[in-house]
């Protein structure tokens, strides 16, 4: 029994899926039934959004903590349910202790879909997201465009290790900034539609749902602090399409259009 | 309407694919969407009221998802959080700020609240879903 090595698994296993934006009492219930396997006194683990803690102590081993700190995220959600998976296999004893950390750093090197579907679910996204929100076939065709620009600059802001609300802000803008553009060259085209649309891709579904799901587990840190998450991406994004609304207004107001 | 279903539909499968879903359950996912959608829009034109219809709405996705993960052996959030996107409160959000631009607060205040009831709505429908013990808690999913 390698108890260091089973701590260490555990751990990994639990910060690729905080990482990849699985609820925190997931994560912690997986990392308590992996440490628990070798029936020890002691196993407590304490995860947030930003740190994972656990300790593992019994009679004839040395107190063993291990402690992590997370920091950047990405939505991963098919690592998520690997790692679920395997974690199982390995609490029902199907999957060795060695042959489970081999697995683990295959999952985690999984990658994600590449870039240009990225870029094209964005713009689909966008358009059908267009379409359920009421509009023509008209501003379903321009969302695909903006959709498309969208993609493009997270991709390319997603690179550069940039901040989540700095990407949402800038998102923000460049759909208000397109929406008022092609709005003014094609006559019959809803403004509020589009923008609507568009601006969903950005929208914090993720933080929002994972926000109620720790809370209702009791986790109420992490509710709070994705809550506030959510809270922060939702003004960014409002604030990103409301600078380019208000030039706009000023400018037809102004009378310099 | 059946129109807005299948954007549903097809919105909740492509934000599957922006959230990195399998593509196993890509599918699922998108039904589920479109079934929230479908529920919402139903109980829109019989009621009138969006708060109580995003509640059943929610409220749909969430047994729904609850169901499919129970058979499909994965983590419940993957099919909640790309079901419940076409149902959170983004055109609220958008109207708002938009009111409030054109100094209207009047209506900024009436969207503003309805966005907060909205998303408090939805998570009570995800709790009621979530805390109810009919299939039996078995941790992990």
């Amino acid at each position: 029994m390698n108890h260091k090595m089973l701590l260490k698994f555990a751990i990994k296993a639990g910060e690729i899926m905080l990482k990849s934006g699985a609820e925190t009492y997931r994560v912690e219930d997986t990392i308590i039934r992996i440490l628990s396997v070798y029936n020890l006194d002691v196993v407590e683990a304490f995860v947030t959004p930003t740190g994972i803690f656990a300790t593992i102590d019994d009679e004839t081993i040395e107190m063993i903590t291990f402690t992590k700190r997370i920091k950047n995220r990405s939505i991963r959600l098919d690592k998520v349910s690997l790692v679920n998976d395997l974690s199982r296999q390995f609490v029902a004893g199907k999957i060795s202790l060695k042959d489970a950390i081999k697995k683990l750093d295959e999952i985690d090197k999984t990658p994600p879909y590449p870039s240009y579907i990225f870029i094209g679910a964005t713009a689909f996204a966008s358009t059908f997201s267009t379409a359920v929100f009421g509009g023509n076939i008209k501003d379903c065709i321009i969302s695909l465009f903006i959709g498309i620009a969208l993609g493009s600059v997270q991709t390319f802001f997603n690179k550069t290790n940039t901040s989540r609300f700095f990407i949402d802000l800038i998102g923000g803008g460049l759909i208000g900034f397109l929406a008022i553009l092609f709005t003014n060259f094609i006559p019959s085209a809803n403004l509020d539609q589009i923008i609507i649309g568009c601006i969903m891709p950005l929208v914090p579904g993720v933080a929002i749902t994972n926000a109620v799901r720790d809370t209702i587990e009791g986790d109420l840190l992490s509710g709070i602090s994705k809550g506030v998450e959510a809270f922060f991406v939702a003004v960014s994004i409002a604030t990103g399409v409301g600078i380019i609304l208000k030039i706009w207004f000023m400018l037809k107001q102004g009378g310099f259009l | 309407m059946i129109l807005q279903i299948i954007g549903a539909l097809f919105a909740s499968f492509f934000f599957g694919i922006l959230f990195n879903v399998s593509k196993k359950e890509l599918l699922y996912c998108g039904f589920i969407g479109g079934f929230g959608w479908f529920i919402y829009l139903n109980f829109l034109t019989l009621t009138n009221s969006i708060v109580f219809s995003s509640f059943l709405g929610t409220l749909g996705v969430s047994i729904l998802s609850r169901i499919f993960a129970k058979i499909r052996k994965v983590p419940v959030t993957i099919f909640l959080i790309s079901g419940i996107i076409p149902l959170v409160p983004g055109a609220g959000m958008y109207r708002t700020m938009y009111a409030m631009l054109e100094k209207n607060f009047e209506d900024s205040s009436f969207y503003g609240i309805q966005t907060l009831q909205i998303a408090g709505v939805i998570a009570i429908a995800i709790i009621f879903t979530s805390s109810f013990p009919f299939i039996s808690k078995n941790k992990g999913v």
